[in-house]
């Protein structure tokens, strides 16, 4: 059993434990490929709300493009962030937004290790059993 | 009180928030001439953006007026569109964003 803590210091709040679950079915090994893959492809939450932010100048809608909701972010950046309601709602909400997308992409990873057991060379040199 | 945390924590801000907006818009009345307004550029004194008139267009798309809706606001149908998959899409993701496993 892997500790979040030791693979992935910088998740906080509901994320920190989302990943602990995930994470708690695997050994170390594997648990430090799932934190290099995810952190990589994480999105941080300040960044969401930075991107969001620039609606008010503007550039509504650019954190709807980064997390990959291409309909809402046209619509925001065709209406403003849809007259400063949708960015100040997205303002209060960031944190979900992101939580969201990380979520997903944590599965990503997973069917993605599952899928490819050439993926642990680590595992297989040092145990030996999967030759 | 952790049992109040927590339902802040969890509670479904974003679909609230979409949900309302549609019943909102079932609500307005497109064809009045002074309205009340939620827009804050509006309260501020702006009299126009971009975004002006998306509301009054997706209602009167939903009376079947296409083309007044067209004149009003050409981004009604796709304002549909792009709130409808985001509503889909959220609560697809309910139960899995919420518990692992």
């Amino acid at each position: 059993m892997a500790n979040v803590l030791r693979h992935l210091p910088e998740l906080e709040g509901m994320e920190l434990g989302y990943i602990q679950g995930i994470l708690k079915n695997m050994d170390d090994d594997q648990a430090n490929l799932f934190a290099q893959v995810y952190r990589a492809r994480r999105k941080d939450n300040q960044m969401v709300l930075i991107l969001c932010l620039l609606g008010f100048f503007g550039f509504a809608g650019l954190h709807r493009f980064i997390l990959g909701q291409v309909g809402l972010g046209i619509l925001y950046i065709f209406t403003l962030g849809l007259c400063f309601i949708g960015t100040i709602v997205d303002l209060v909400n960031y944190k979900s937004l992101a939580y969201e997308y990380n979520i997903k992409v944590a599965h990503e990873t997973l069917s993605m290790m599952s899928n490819n057991t050439n993926y642990f060379p680590n595992a297989n040199t040092k145990t030996g059993d999967n030759a | 009180m952790k049992r109040i945390g927590k339902l802040i924590r969890t509670f479904p801000l974003e679909l609230v928030f979409w949900i309302g907006a549609l019943i909102g818009i079932l609500f307005i009345d497109p064809y009045g001439a002074q309205h009340f307004t939620l827009c804050p550029l509006e309260n501020l004194g702006f009299h126009w953006c971009p975004g002006c008139g998306l509301g009054r267009a997706m209602s009167l798309l939903t009376k079947g007026d296409i083309a007044a809706s067209w004149s009003m606001h050409p981004l009604a149908m796709f304002a549909f569109g792009a709130i409808g998959y985001r509503i889909f899409e959220l609560i697809r993701h309910f139960k899995t964003t919420n518990h692992y496993g």
